[in-house]
């Protein structure tokens, strides 16, 4: 400032010219804000003091969203990965209509013909009528969707929830929430835990007996493609160690025996299934 | 009933009824002032401002007021209970009596006094003493950080603000306030005489009564609320209402010896005879005076607090430089000239 006090100056201005400026205040009781019927607020998720997101994709914001605008996908606080919504997460979405929206030209989903497997509707009808329709016997209509198919495909979701009139979102939450598969799989799914605690444990014994076992290296799958074999540090049982799981289920402490056992039930029980 | 006697009980009946219409002055004065704070604070900051108790929310600050004599009244354990109880009284009192010497219009003056400037000078820098007090008595750090500090800054500004009207003492020959205001009958408003003099004497006077920028005395952010920290109910109130009381008293002061106390400003007759013309001076002064205080205001709602060491800074290293070369220029041109 060139002049000493001119900053105060220009200071006592703005004050000034504020004093006889329209004022901001709503005069609450008496006038009210104009808000859209469908105004929800911003949507933004919230962290937790360590950085982490503390969404645990609980869908409950998907199921009131009126507009169904909120898809979203993650891992719930048992390690499990589900899903709202459109298969992709969202750096990977190939969704025609988010295309058209964004003026580009569409391309088909990269995932869509894992999603657009045919389901028997006749037999899903019949079985939904089995159970009078009624929203407490979602959960036995997902397992038998899942016995037939070996998962939940999206269309039998759909089909679900509009022949039971459920929001879409409270149908998905439910599979998701409910330890049901999402994905089709080939075969199962068998994690050894490497952990800290489950490789002291043993880990690294059961992660030797399984591999003989199955006659495949972590990582690999058998040729028949019943078994996939995988380590992960984030099976997440530190309690249970040494620890597998299979599929969704977590099993532990585990002996090398019981361990062989559990990949055996799971053959016989396959070729059961087969026969 | 001999001449003498009654002479001096007239006199002492005018004394009481000064002082006591005086004291009951402060009350609205302090009410109307705390309400234009609070109004006027709000619209600069594009708000409506108190709008509920009243016409305009008009009864905002009375009902502050009575809220205050509602709450309760406590002391803390290891205070030293007379000089605690002493200190609010003390700042009230030094802001009140300052009031006897204020010319409202013309022979409406509890005390016209010879010596009215050093009077009013010497009683307002008691307030001082009551701040310094309070944070002592009060056994709380941020109360004794805050008392002292109010001695270091009402101290500092005390001098600039002394020295700011010597120049004009010096030129009107008088310490009159009475006579200060008619000498400005002749010859002008004398802040066209004391350029720089007034503007030392505004800034001084709102760091002498803790007004933002200066009020570091009560830095919320800083030490709580000073002296003020374990104050409550009316005793803490009685410092609120000192603190406006003293903004108005400060105006008034600066109406007085810059701008002409009770005379009318140029197109208008300075001033009228009889009952009218008391009526006309206490017009224009209640308007000259309150104008003053809506700058205060305006200047708090501006201006951030000022750190510790600027304001000690501006006082001794700006202002008083600035009053001495006032002083001096003053007394050579009233030479020169032989006013």
């Amino acid at each position: 400032m060139a002049i000493p006090g001119s900053g105060i100056l220009t200071g006592m201005g703005v004050t000034l010219r504020n004093l006889f400026r329209p004022k901001v205040t709503l005069q609450y009781p008496e006038e009210r804000p104009h808000i859209p019927d469908r105004w929800r607020g911003r949507l933004d998720l919230i962290y937790d003091p360590f950085g982490e997101h503390k969404c645990e994709v609980c869908f409950q914001c998907a199921q009131v969203c009126p507009v169904e605008a909120i898809d979203m996908s993650g891992f719930d606080s048992q390690g499990r990965r589900i899903r709202y919504g459109l298969p992709e997460i969202y750096d990977e979405r190939k969704d025609p209509n988010a295309y058209r929206r964004a003026g580009l030209a569409a391309e088909p989903m990269r995932n869509a013909a894992r999603w657009q497997e045919d389901v028997d509707q006749p037999w899903l009808d019949g079985v939904i009528d089995g159970y009078g329709g009624r929203p407490e016997s979602l959960v036995a209509i997902f397992g038998a969707v899942e016995a037939k198919y070996g998962y939940l495909p999206e269309p039998a979701l759909r089909r679900i929830s509009d022949r039971m009139t459920i929001h879409w979102a409270q149908v998905f939450g439910a599979a998701g929430l409910g330890g049901f598969r999402l994905l089709p799989t080939e075969g199962h799914l068998v994690t050894v835990c490497d952990c800290a605690a489950c490789h002291f444990a043993g880990g690294d014994r059961l992660l030797a007996a399984l591999e003989e076992e199955l006659g495949i290296h972590a990582g690999e799958s058998t040729d028949d493609g019943a078994f996939t074999l995988e380590t992960s540090a984030d099976v997440g049982a530190g309690a249970l160690a040494p620890s597998v799981r299979i599929d969704t289920l977590v099993y532990g402490p585990l002996s090398v025996d019981e361990a062989r056992h559990l990949v055996i039930a799971r053959r016989a029980e396959r070729a059961r299934a087969r026969a | 009933m001999d001449p003498a006697v009654f002479d001096s009980l007239l006199g002492i009946g005018r004394f009481v009824l000064a002082t006591t219409f005086l004291l009951l002055l402060t009350v609205p004065t302090a009410f109307i002032v705390g309400q234009m704070e609070l109004k006027i604070m709000a619209q600069m900051q594009l708000r409506y401002g108190p709008n509920r108790v009243g016409p305009w929310g008009m009864f905002q600050s009375a009902i502050h007021g009575f809220k205050m004599l509602a709450k309760e009244d406590q002391t803390p354990d290891r205070a030293d209970v007379p000089t605690f109880t002493l200190a609010p009284w003390m700042v009230f009192m030094a802001a009140a009596m300052s009031m006897l010497v204020i010319p409202f219009a013309p022979g409406i003056v509890a005390i016209d006094s010879e010596i009215g400037v050093i009077y009013f000078f010497a009683i307002i820098g008691l307030s001082v003493v009551g701040m310094l007090i309070a944070g002592w008595a009060s056994y709380n750090k941020y109360s004794l950080l805050g008392g002292l500090r109010s001695a270091a800054q009402m101290v500092s500004y005390e001098i600039p603000l002394t020295l700011s009207i010597v120049g004009l003492v010096v030129l009107t020959g008088s310490l009159s306030f009475t006579h200060i205001v008619e000498w400005q009958l002749e010859h002008g408003w004398a802040v066209i005489w004391q350029i720089i003099g007034f503007p030392i004497f505004f800034i001084a006077a709102a760091a002498e009564i803790n007004r933002t920028p200066f009020d570091m005395v009560e830095a919320d952010s800083e030490i709580v609320a000073g002296p003020f920290t374990e104050y409550s109910g009316m005793r803490f109130g009685f410092f609120y209402f000192a603190e406006y009381v003293a903004l108005f008293i400060m105006c008034a002061i600066l109406v007085t010896l810059f701008f002409g106390g009770w005379l009318a400003p140029w197109p208008f007759p300075a001033q009228l005879d009889g009952f009218a013309g008391t009526v006309y001076g206490l017009f224009w002064f209640f308007l000259k005076t309150y104008f003053f205080v809506i700058v205060a205001v305006w200047a708090r709602a501006t201006l951030p607090r000022m750190r510790v060491d600027q304001l000690m800074g501006m006082s001794w290293k700006v202002l008083l430089p600035l009053a001495l070369v006032n002083l001096f220029v003053t007394a050579a041109v009233v030479l020169a000239l032989n006013l």
